[in-house]
C-alpha cells in the first residue's frame, strides 16, 4: 500500500555456454525485468540464438496460414508432442494442401469467367436463329454485325437496296436492333460507309469461334457448364474451410509455441556481450531475490556469477505497484494515466477511498444503483478479462445506492423522508461539495509534501506545498474577517497571504505565482459533485412526471407512459454513468493529482510473465 | 404572469450558464480534436487526452454556480 514493491538491481554475468540455460531458466521464472543494454565501445549487444532463424521463419509461415485460412485465435488444449520438427512438417503439409486447392481454385474461376463472356456473345445472337458455323468468313460474301437504331435500319436498308440486290439481312429485338448482314464482298466498302453514317457500331463475336450448332443450344449446353464449374468452386472452399478447422487448433497452439521459443531465442538482443561472455543488467523484486539468485546458479551449473543491490537513490527502477486485493482493481486508473516513480507515493489506495464515494455523491440514487450494479455484474460474467474494471464500477454502484438512500430517492420518486434533498437543498449540497474539495486537495498537497521531503528535502517541500496550505488559511482568514465572521483584524489574513506568495516565489519561480489561482478555481470545481447530481434528479424528476400525466388520462396512454418511463431512464442512467464515471475521473486525475503526481516510470514487466 | 424582473432574473441566470457552456464547448472541441489525433499516434496517451479534454468543464460548473447564486439572490431580495 502506498510504496511500490522493493526492487533489487541484479546483474548477471557467465561463459556463452551457459546463455541458454539461463535464458531458459529466466524465461520460467518470470521475474526478471530486463533493461535493455545499448550497444557502447565496452561491449556489443548479444546475437540471437542459432534457433531463431528458422523459429521467426516458421511462425511467418503459420501467421501466413492462419491469416489465409482466415482463423482467429481462441483458447485451445491441443498438444505439439514434438516442438519444432512437427511444426514445420505439419505447417509444410497444410502450406502444400492450400497451395494445390488455390490453384485449383484460380484455374476454376478462370473458366467461369471465361465461360460468361462465351454466354454473354451467345445471349446477343440467340434471336437469330442461324447456326453459328455461318459466321465464318467466305470468299464472295462480305459479313457484318452489329447494333442499329430502328429509324437508322429503315434507313440504311433503302440505301443498301440502291447500291446493290445482292444482301442478306438477319434481324432482333425491336428498338436497337441486332443485325447480321451478308452482302457480296463487291460491296464490302460501300456497305461499310453506309453503316458508319447510320450510326451502326459494330460488335466482335470473338469467344465463339469454332462453334456449331444454334445459339440456342449452345446457351444449353454454356449453362450446364457453368452449373458445374460453380458446383466446384462451391466444393474447393468447401475443402480449404475444411482444412481451416482441421488445423485450427494446431495453428493456435503452434504460434503460442513458437513466440515463446522465439522470445527466448531473440532474449541476447536485450543483453551485453563479448566473444566469449554475456551480461545480462534487470531488476527483481527483492522479496524474490534469493530463490530466484539461486535457481539460475543451479540451471547453470554455478558457472555464472550473480551481482544484486538495492535500488539507488537516481536509478530508473521499473515499478509494480503493491496495493492489499481490494484496491487492486484501482491500479487500472493509475495504468491509464502513468507509472509513478519508485520513490513516490502509489496513489492507488486513495483513489480506492475517494472515487467510489465522489461517483455515488453524483449518481445517489438506489434504483440507478441497483440498475447499474446488475448491468455491471453481467458484464462482468461476460467479459472476465476486464473483470478489474468491473470490479471499480460495482463498488461504485453500490456506493451510489447508499447514497441513494441518503437522498431518498428511487429513479427520481422521493421513497423515503431525504436526509439531504438534491432537489431542493442545492446550496447545502454544494457548500458540502467544496468543503470536500478542500479536504481532498488539501490530501493531494499533503501527500506532494511527503513526496517533496523524500525526494528534495524539507525547505522545498515547504515552498512548494506547504505555502498553498498557508495561501489557503491566508485567504480565509481575510475572508471571514472582511465579512465580520470572525473578529480578528483582516490584516493578519493579509500578512498569511503574503508569506504563501513569498515562499511560492521562492519555491516555484515565477510559475507558482502566475498559478495562484488555480488553488481556488481547483477547490470550486468539486462543486461538479453537486451540479452532476442535481441535472440526473431533476431529469429524472421530469421523466416521472411526464409519465405521471400519461397515467392519469388511463387506457392506451398508459402504455406511452411506462414507454416514456422506460426509455427516459435508460438514456438518464446511461448519462448518469458516464457523467458521475468521467466527473469522478477527472477531480482525482486534475485536481488530486497535480499536486503531488509525477509519474512517468517505467511498469514492471518481467520476462517470460505469463498473460493473466 | 410573472412580473418583468423575475424574467430578466431568469434570463440572467439563464445566461450566465448557457454563455459559459458555449465557451466550454469551443475550447473542449479544440482539445478534443488534438487529444484525439494524439491518440491515433500513441493509444497510451488516452488518460491524459480524458483529462486534457474535460478540464474546461470547469467553466459550465462555474457557470451554474453563478446562475444559481443569482437565482437565490433574486428570491432572498
Amino acid at each position: 500500500m502506498l510504496k511500490p514493491h522493493e526492487m533489487s538491481s541484479v546483474i548477471i554475468t557467465g561463459p556463452n555456454s551457459e546463455l541458454e540455460a539461463v535464458i531458459k531458466e529466466m524465461h520460467d521464472m518470470g521475474v526478471l525485468h530486463i533493461v535493455e543494454h545499448s550497444k557502447n565501445e565496452l561491449a556489443d549487444t548479444g546475437k540471437p540464438l542459432d534457433s531463431a532463424g528458422r523459429l521467426s521463419e516458421t511462425l511467418v509461415k503459420i501467421r501466413a496460414l492462419t491469416a489465409a485460412l482466415s482463423i482467429r485465435q481462441e483458447e485451445n488444449r491441443f498438444e505439439l508432442k514434438k516442438g519444432l520438427p512437427e511444426i514445420e512438417s505439419n505447417v509444410r503439409k497444410i502450406g502444400n494442401e492450400l497451395g494445390a486447392l488455390n490453384d485449383e481454385l484460380k484455374k476454376t474461376e478462370e473458366l467461369v469467367s471465361k465461360n460468361d463472356a462465351v454466354r454473354q456473345e451467345l445471349e446477343i445472337l440467340k434471336g437469330l436463329n442461324i447456326p453459328l458455323e455461318n459466321f465464318t468468313s467466305y470468299k464472295s460474301l462480305a459479313c457484318f454485325m452489329g447494333c442499329i437504331n430502328e429509324k437508322n435500319f429503315r434507313h440504311m436498308n433503302g440505301e443498301l437496296s440502291k447500291t446493290t440486290k445482292n444482301f442478306l439481312i438477319f434481324k432482333s429485338g425491336e428498338k436497337r436492333k441486332f443485325i447480321a448482314l451478308f452482302i457480296d464482298s463487291k460491296n464490302r466498302e460501300d456497305a461499310g460507309s453506309i453503316l458508319n453514317k447510320n450510326g451502326f457500331s459494330q460488335l466482335n463475336f470473338s469467344n465463339i469461334g469454332g462453334f456449331k450448332g444454334t445459339a440456342m443450344s449452345n446457351l444449353k449446353r454454356t449453362g450446364e457448364e457453368n452449373a458445374r464449374l460453380q458446383r466446384k468452386r462451391a466444393e474447393i472452399k468447401n475443402s480449404v474451410e475444411k482444412l481451416a478447422n482441421g488445423h485450427k487448433a494446431f495453428l493456435a497452439a503452434a504460434d503460442k509455441f513458437l513466440s515463446i521459443q522465439l522470445e527466448k531465442a531473440e532474449a541476447p538482443l536485450q543483453f551485453a556481450s563479448t566473444p566469449s561472455s554475456f551480461l545480462i543488467k534487470g531488476w527483481i523484486p527483492s522479496g524474490q531475490l534469493n530463490s530466484s539468485i539461486e535457481r539460475l546458479n543451479k540451471a547453470a551449473k554455478n558457472m555464472i556469477f550473480v551481482h544484486f543491490e538495492p535500488a539507488k537513490a537516481h536509478d530508473k527502477v521499473p515499478v509494480k505497484l503493491k496495493n492489499p486485493k481490494y484496491a487492486k482493481s484501482f491500479e487500472f486508473f493509475i495504468d491509464l494515466y502513468s507509472m509513478p516513480t519508485y520513490r513516490e507515493i502509489d496513489p492507488t489506495f486513495f483513489i480506492f477511498l475517494t472515487f467510489p464515494i465522489f461517483f455515488g455523491i453524483m449518481l445517489g440514487d438506489v434504483g440507478y444503483g441497483i440498475t447499474s450494479l446488475l448491468i455491471f455484474w453481467l458484464l462482468k460474467k461476460k467479459m472476465p478479462k476486464a473483470g478489474g474494471f468491473f470490479n471499480i464500477l460495482m463498488l461504485a454502484s453500490f456506493v451510489s445506492m447508499l447514497f441513494g438512500f441518503l437522498y431518498g430517492e428511487f429513479f427520481g420518486y422521493e421513497f423515503i423522508h431525504p436526509v439531504i434533498s438534491r432537489e431542493h437543498e442545492m446550496f447545502t449540497l454544494m457548500y458540502m461539495a467544496i468543503a470536500i474539495g478542500i479536504v481532498h486537495v488539501n490530501l493531494g498537497l499533503a501527500i506532494g509534501f511527503i513526496n517533496e521531503l523524500k525526494s528534495h528535502g524539507l525547505m522545498k517541500a515547504v515552498y512548494e506545498k506547504l505555502s498553498w496550505i498557508i495561501l489557503e488559511i491566508g485567504a480565509a482568514l481575510l475572508a471571514l474577517s472582511y465579512f465580520g465572521k470572525i473578529s480578528i483584524s483582516p490584516l493578519i489574513g493579509a500578512v498569511f497571504l503574503g508569506l504563501s506568495i513569498l515562499m511560492l516565489f521562492k519555491g516555484e519561480g515565477v510559475k507558482g505565482l502566475m498559478e495562484l489561482p488555480s488553488i481556488f478555481t481547483n477547490i470550486l470545481s468539486y462543486a461538479r459533485l453537486m451540479a452532476i447530481g442535481l441535472s440526473s434528479v431533476v431529469l429524472a424528476v421530469i421523466i416521472n412526471d411526464s409519465a405521471k400525466e400519461f397515467f392519469h388520462q388511463g387506457g392506451f396512454f398508459v402504455l406511452i407512459g411506462v414507454l416514456i418511463l422506460v426509455v427516459g431512464h435508460i438514456i438518464n442512467i446511461m448519462l448518469g454513468l458516464l457523467g458521475s464515471f468521467l466527473h469522478s475521473l477527472r477531480l482525482h486525475y486534475v485536481e488530486f493529482f497535480s499536486k503531488f503526481f509525477h509519474g512517468g516510470a517505467k511498469k514492471y514487466q518481467p520476462f517470460g510473465m505469463k498473460e493473466d | 404572469m410573472v412580473d418583468i424582473s423575475t424574467g430578466l432574473v431568469a434570463m440572467a441566470s439563464g445566461l450566465a450558464i448557457g454563455l459559459s457552456a458555449i465557451a466550454a464547448a469551443i475550447a473542449e472541441k479544440e482539445i478534443g480534436v488534438a487529444a484525439v489525433g494524439a491518440m491515433a499516434e500513441k493509444e497510451e496517451l488516452f488518460g491524459k487526452g480524458l483529462v486534457l479534454t474535460v478540464i474546461p468543464e470547469t467553466i459550465v460548473i462555474f457557470g451554474l454556480v453563478v446562475a444559481i447564486l443569482i437565482l437565490n439572490l433574486a428570491k432572498g431580495g
